[in-house]
């Protein structure tokens, strides 16, 4: 091993340590040459991590179910019954489908949804010794994809667009300590802020001091100006615990994502969300008005005198006019 | 140390930074997984003298804060990695032969790769970024401990091999 030192490597080690913080400034301070480097790894790494990725996902699929493998008999009994459930849970349901189409009707319940989406296939996962949660997925600006764009998973929210390239993208998970995003109670509507925490839980904050949650409350995205980064609606989680204690102006509460993080393999970048929400003008159909006349109608008495009684009629109206 | 020896080192860590990116970090690895990228340099640190190991930390910080998933400022691991390096290279004087030894060298290693991240997680939180909760911190950095500590061992003859091979007949004596 080579030995050696003294004051040339002193003075190396403060030039380069200063030159460090030059950098750490000049990127704090937004120049774009050191932002471009990250963009440029990227493009790089992109196609790289798709190769790798489209090789080794059917090892590692293999090797899963290798190590599930006692499970599998339990996995298959549990199926089969959930199935027979399923096929009376069928019948069941026609019913309520019959039903379901006529308030379909009534009530218009197409106002959520309708996002135009791009679909991604998430080709790589962050570093976590970089204590940051991220995906990079196979689409880009050229498909569309932008800064700020809500990503979606078949269950709920994921995560926003962090930065894109050509072809891949990187999408800042909500599981990142950094991310937060505005949340309403569906039962109150109250709304609140989630923010990630490095693992599988995230933390609820209310903003309103007054608001109340309640364990087993959906929470769904509360959306931002212009939809970005996030258009509103999107499931986000449900509140497993709330904390009660008085430590905090407003409540917090552990929140269970809908999207398993662990486990996603295609998401969706949303491209835009309805422009407008359903405000159709509602006539209120009046309902029959119950007009009761009264009138003095004199009854014949044993003293001969004349003595007023009551005797109402009633008309309804408005009446259906008769063929 | 060389700028021919320079650029042969930046190559071999671009080529890890690269498996590290694509390979390990997608595994999902029990206790948060490890960096490879940060046990094969702190290795190479280890081989050099301080001014080598100054600059190889510089030049091997760099190119981790070229990380797309980084969060971090550009330059954060530079500047750690630089003083880490010089560290180990002060303190690796100190011990006769570590490279021959295993359990001290995976410990050596897997200490400096935990001041590493302890480091980037001190400075990223006086720098203003969140990263998460002091238990998964812990997890993440006691994981990364216990890999890198596991796996320093098998590569170091290696890099032991590819070092004899390019070094030059100058830096030998």
């Amino acid at each position: 091993m080579a030995r050696g030192g003294g004051n040339r490597s002193r003075l190396l080690l403060v030039i380069l340590l200063v030159t460090s913080l030059f950098f750490i400034t000049l990127d704090l301070r937004g120049v774009q040459v050191t932002k471009g480097s990250r963009s440029a790894t990227q493009s790089f790494l992109a196609p790289v991590q798709k190769g790798v990725s489209d090789i080794f996902t059917p090892v590692g699929r293999f090797f899963s179910d290798i190590k599930d493998f006692p499970n599998q008999k339990n996995q298959i009994a549990n199926l089969e019954s959930e199935n027979a459930k399923l096929k009376t849970q069928v019948l069941v349901n026609k019913d309520i489908k019959g039903q379901l189409a006529q308030l379909k009707g009534v009530l218009d319940l197409a106002g959520r949804g309708g996002y135009k989406v791009v679909s991604a296939r998430v080709i790589g996962h962050g570093s976590s010794s970089a204590f940051s949660q991220t995906f990079t997925i196979d689409a880009g600006s050229s498909d569309g994809a932008a800064v700020d764009k809500t990503v979606i998973a078949a269950h709920g929210l994921v995560g926003v667009v962090k930065s894109v390239e050509a072809h891949s993208a990187i999408v800042l998970l909500m599981s990142d300590p950094a991310f937060k995003v505005g949340v309403r109670i569906a039962r109150n509507q109250s709304i609140g802020v989630l923010s990630g925490t490095g693992g599988n839980s995230f933390s609820l904050q209310l903003l309103d001091p007054a608001g109340d949650i309640e364990k087993g409350d959906v929470l769904f995205t509360n959306g931002s100006d212009n939809n970005r980064p996030f258009i509103p609606g999107v499931p986000v989680g449900v509140v497993t615990s709330v904390d009660h204690s008085s430590s905090t102006l407003t409540q917090t509460a552990s929140v269970k994502s809908y999207t398993d993080l662990n486990n996603v393999g295609v998401i969706s970048v949303v491209m835009s969300a309805p422009s407008t929400l359903p405000r159709s003008i509602i006539n209120p159909t009046p309902a029959p008005t119950v007009i009761v006349y009264v009138t003095p109608t004199p009854s014949p008495t044993s003293s001969g005198s004349p003595s007023p009684s009551l005797s109402p009629s009633v008309t309804p109206t408005p009446k259906k006019a008769k063929p | 140390m060389s700028p021919v020896r320079i650029a042969l080192n930046a190559t071999l860590l671009l080529l890890i930074f690269v498996i590290q990116e694509t390979l390990i970090s997608p595994a999902r690895l029990p206790l948060s997984g490890f960096s490879l990228y940060l046990a094969v340099l702190l290795s190479l640190v280890l081989l050099e003298n301080r001014t080598g190991a100054v600059i190889l930390g510089f030049v091997g910080g760099l190119i981790l804060d070229l990380s797309p998933s980084s969060n971090a400022p550009f330059g954060q691991w530079a500047l750690i990695l630089t003083g880490v390096a010089y560290v180990i290279a002060v303190n690796a004087e100190s011990i006769d032969e570590i490279v021959s030894r295993p359990v001290g060298l995976g410990l050596f290693v897997a200490s400096g790769a935990s001041l590493a991240l302890i480091l980037f997680l001190i400075l990223g939180s006086l720098l203003g970024e969140s990263a998460g909760s002091f238990g998964r911190a812990t997890i993440v950095i006691s994981g990364n401990f216990f890999w890198t500590m596991l796996i320093t061992p098998f590569f170091m003859p290696l890099l032991l091999t590819i070092r004899e091979v390019t070094i030059g007949a100058r830096e030998r004596i």
